[in-house]
């Protein structure tokens, strides 16, 4: 993995490229090659669903079920994970599902870049989260609130150690929400890029050894294949519990 | 998925690349390091992802998914309706054959009733017929039978006739003596009166 002659470093492609120069209150602002493919992701995704709604046929062709099966996914993810109170919040967890399937899914087309292997983007959106779910609880349960920390049942010599356990394990939530999906891109990524340029360099070995490079390309098909699975399930993965710490905060439990 | 592997895939979602993770961290210690933890790009993504995300939320709030919304609702709407109106054909269709069932039963029962009618009618037919070759048949018996009473009335008297025509002969063949064909036959004629009165006795 050294950083030798005409090989990129793995963690190059991570790089924020500013693209239009901007600033904003003495802040660097500016649209980089992140923003463009958060732009593409909510674009993209946009015109797919819209479009593919424009006829809304009675019976759908293949555009709309795609576009209708995204829906009731997510609408049966909350229905089943918040219940009806969870209505109201259902357009917000179906963008967040839309913005992190396409984001990470946009990221594996080659040259492209993915906002979602950035600690501060999956960082900013579950911090919004747990503050948004924490604030939604306090609104409904108000003092109550506080009795979540309190395992019921639990016998009374171990309610402080275990309020200790429930208020870490609560203050983690957005720490572990975000870096799951952070290191997951990361390591995916990364793991495309050495795989790929383990190819490359034996390839530049010549003669008979380039043939030594076809191990690391099928390997290279074999892990793009299991990115995509992990694009999809990492998107899931964080709404499903973005639902669950919502529904904490509707019903305590 | 069950709970239990939604943890087992979390714990490998997270170990495999937490693993990757410490080689990236330890390959890249001597360079720059990674590009995600430099803070000097975070004000940007920040304000972009605000901005971008925020405008994803409007769109898909606002147009995406009352559409497909509406779409979904009207769908379940038509095809609650459609099933409402096969339910309520198929309950005419129910009631229509329990109609017709309940009229093939009365003509039924009509039929039967009708068949054991016209056997009753037929019966008293034949019974009146019976009678009637009955009756015929003990006349023409009573008729015969006072022929042959007749017939066996004047038998009896030319009987007695024969008997006192033979005693007149054999008394005159065994005894000599003429008796008189009156004598003969009134005595021929009690003896008989005497064992007709022996028979009845």
């Amino acid at each position: 993995m050294s950083n030798s002659e005409g090989m990129h470093s793995p963690v190059e492609q991570f790089e924020i490229k500013p693209l239009v120069e901007l600033s904003l209150g003495g802040y660097d602002v500016s649209f980089t090659n992140s923003s463009l493919f958060m732009l593409l992701a909510i674009g993209v995704s946009a015109i797919f669903l819209i479009s593919a709604m424009r006829r809304a046929d009675m019976v759908p062709g293949r555009m709309q079920g795609m576009a209708e099966m995204m829906y009731e996914f997510v609408a049966e993810m909350v229905r089943s994970n918040v219940g009806s109170q969870g209505r109201p919040y259902f357009p917000f967890i179906f963008t967040l599902f839309v913005f992190l399937l396409f984001g990470n899914m946009l990221g594996l087309i080659p040259y492209s870049y993915t906002f979602t292997s950035q600690i501060i983007v999956t960082f900013a959106m579950a911090a919004f989260v747990f503050v948004g779910v924490t604030v939604i609880a306090l609104f409904k349960h108000g003092l109550h609130f506080f009795s979540f920390f309190v395992p019921a049942g639990a016998p009374k010599v171990l309610i402080p150690f275990l309020i200790v356990i429930e208020v870490i394990s609560y203050f983690v939530r957005p720490v572990s929400l975000s870096v799951r999906l952070f290191a997951n891109m990361l390591a995916g990524h990364t793991m495309l890029k050495v795989f790929a340029g383990l190819a490359v360099m034996i390839s530049g070995a010549g003669g008979l050894a380039m043939a030594g490079s076809l191990l690391p390309f099928l390997a290279l098909i074999g892990l793009t294949g299991l990115e995509v699975l992990v694009a999809a399930l990492q998107a899931y993965v964080f709404t499903i519990l973005t639902c669950m710490y919502l529904n904490d905060a509707l019903h305590l439990h | 998925m069950t709970e239990n592997t939604r943890n087992r895939l979390t714990a490998i979602a997270v170990a495999l690349p937490a693993l990757i993770l410490a080689k990236v961290f330890a390959a890249s210690a001597s360079e720059p390091g990674l590009p995600q933890l430099d803070i000097a790009t975070w004000p940007s993504q920040l304000f972009w992802l605000v901005v971008l995300f925020g405008a994803g939320y409007l769109v898909m709030a606002k147009i995406v998914t009352p559409r497909i919304g509406a779409v979904l609702e009207e769908r379940r709407q038509t095809v609650d309706d459609d099933l409402e109106k096969a339910r309520a054909a198929s309950a005419d269709a129910a009631k229509i054959r329990a109609d017709y069932e309940s009229d093939l039963e009365k003509a039924r029962i009509e039929a039967a009733e009708f068949a054991k009618q016209a056997a009753m009618e037929a019966t008293k037919k034949a019974e009146a017929a019976d009678a009637k070759v009955a009756q015929k048949l003990s006349n023409k018996v009573a008729k015969a039978e006072a022929k042959l009473a007749e017939a066996q009335a004047s038998a009896m008297a030319n009987l007695n006739d024969v008997a006192a025509e033979a005693a007149m002969a054999a008394v005159a063949s065994l005894a000599g003596i003429k008796v008189s064909g009156a004598q003969a036959r009134k005595t021929a004629s009690s003896i008989a009166t005497k064992l007709a009165k022996r028979e009845t006795n």
